[in-house]
């Protein structure tokens, strides 16, 4: 991998966020959207004690949260939606660039994307709903990191599908985080879900990430084992999901599907 | 060699788009890859690229596998075509830094701005591609192309979206390149007057095969079978889109 590759693929985003007003919306508009409507949930929820303040804590936290993974696996998928949408992937891979540089590049540009996000959301929680995120960072920065990790191995998945089925498959980029949604255990408790369905939520890192994430904010300290086990879950899916982006690329370079993607 | 195809084959199903092609070119020359619609022109050049994976033969180029040695190679490469894009929000100039970028070319600012002048779209750095005509675009293809000095050059129909005097214009730029790097180009176009002009020798494929090799001349004496004093590719081009499969391998 050449430093200088990586760099020309962050350049090539940042000029398109700096240019294309699709990319403020995603990156600021729906995070501020999402936390003002949760925001006054919470506001509600606040009134007459209906509901205990930790558990509005751990709300927040949530939606804070789980904008992060939504938005990065979004945005590296429709990072890479637009190489296909501008017809722009011959001129990149009929040069000395690799995936490998490509997608390096493209989760650079992603993580910085996601974080102002992830910034936008926790400010506006402080400054209008008096929801302090900060303090309880620390101990959320390892459950982050395996969001995170996650997030980039789905959008290295859906990545993968788009370039062996081109834009056919180009909605999950939108809505692939959404499946994963209601067994990830957002905003409830893995205890909470029938026991038929928790097998198949705790091999989720996102399960994982968001038990401990209701644990530290809950004031109940940093859990080593929801943490070691998103991040093992996180390795195996990682590993798989590099297989798995391999094998639809050499798929694609032997349909001819690389030079005729619409 | 500069490059050496042997026995290159694609298939996509049932579909032969690239049957057992073999073809050199050597270092220093313009070689025209020339042929109807469906021939199998442009699958050869994204096979060369990496962009598609044959299913059988062998491709080298500067003495090197493409599989194995893929980033030294295309960075000593380059291809246009009038069919591929560059994302429409970014300037050109923009567009060009991201690939110079890519090919790590030096002082990158100053050989954008000599390229855009020689290519004579110098006025249009600031603007956004999605306000080029497509003649435009091409010729900003043409500055990516030239980007990284390649000694090899890929250039698949590059003067079809030219108006008559850009075609000529570029085609100079091209001769005069060639002539002061010897910069080694292989030229698919369906222009054979400009294939005639340009090119030293010339592949001619239909239907996926290799029909005939040869200078100008020579492909037009053995193609329609005539002694004759000057090439005639026209009357050549006539002849082979006419035949049936089976019959241009007969030759």
């Amino acid at each position: 991998m050449k430093l200088y590759r990586i760099n020309a693929v962050i350049r090539r985003h940042t000029y398109e966020v700096l240019h294309n007003a699709n990319h403020i919306t995603y990156m600021v508009y729906w995070p501020v959207v999402n936390i003002v409507v949760w925001g006054f949930f919470t506001l509600y929820l606040r009134h007459g004690d209906r509901m205990q303040p930790g558990v509005i804590s751990c709300l927040l936290g949530a939606v804070i949260l789980w904008g992060l993974f939504n938005a990065f696996q979004r945005d590296m998928a429709v990072g890479f939606l637009e190489e296909l949408w501008s017809r722009n992937l011959v001129s990149l891979f009929a040069s000395p660039l690799s995936v490998s540089e490509y997608v390096t590049g493209l989760i650079i540009v992603t993580s910085v994307k996601a974080l102002i996000g992830l910034i936008v959301e926790s400010v506006i929680a402080l400054l209008f709903y008096h929801y302090n995120i900060f303090p309880a960072m620390p101990k959320l920065i390892p459950f982050i990191l395996n969001l995170t990790l996650f997030a980039l191995t789905m959008g290295v998945v859906v990545t993968g599908l788009v370039f062996r089925f081109t834009t056919k498959l180009q909605a999950m980029a939108w809505s692939f985080a959404g499946i994963l949604m209601p067994l990830s255990c957002v905003f409830y408790p893995l205890s909470s879900l029938p026991a038929f369905l928790r097998p198949m939520a705790s091999i989720l890192p996102t399960t994982q990430s968001f038990e401990g994430m209701r644990q530290a904010i809950g004031n109940g300290g940093f859990s080593a084992s929801h943490f070691q086990w998103g991040l093992g879950l996180n390795v195996v899916y990682f590993i798989f999901a590099i297989m798995f982006f391999r094998w639809m690329f050499e798929s694609a370079r032997s349909h001819g599907l690389l030079v005729k993607m619409e | 060699m500069l490059v050496t195809i042997e026995r290159l084959t694609k298939t996509y199903g049932k579909f032969t788009a690239v049957d057992d092609v073999s073809f050199v070119v050597q270092e220093g020359e313009i070689a025209g890859l020339v042929g109807p619609n469906g021939a199998g022109k442009t699958t050869i050049i994204h096979t060369m690229l990496g962009l598609i994976l044959p299913n059988a033969g062998t491709i080298r180029l500067f003495g090197k596998s493409l599989e194995e040695e893929r980033e030294q190679i295309l960075q000593r490469l380059n291809f246009t075509s009038p069919y591929m894009a560059f994302p429409v929000r970014l300037s050109v100039r923009e567009n060009l830094t991201v690939f110079a970028s890519i090919y790590n070319v030096r002082n990158p600012a100053a050989k954008i701005s000599e390229l855009l002048e020689r290519f004579g779209i110098g006025r249009l750095r600031d603007k956004p591609i999605s306000r080029l005509s497509s003649g435009e675009t091409t010729r900003v293809g043409l500055c990516k192309a030239f980007l990284n000095d390649p000694e090899l050059l890929l250039l698949d129909e590059p003067t079809a979206y030219l108006d008559f005097h850009a075609a000529l214009q570029v085609r100079d730029i091209l001769l005069e390149l060639q002539r002061s790097r010897g910069t080694t180009i292989l030229y698919t176009s369906h222009n054979m007057h400009e294939v005639q002009r340009m090119c030293n020798r010339i592949i001619f494929l239909s239907h996926g095969r290799v029909v005939a090799t040869g200078t100008p001349i020579e492909v037009t004496r053995n193609v329609l079978k005539e002694e004759r004093d000057a090439p005639a590719l026209d009357e050549v081009f006539i002849r082979i889109a006419g035949r049936q499969p089976d019959e241009a391998v007969s030759n």
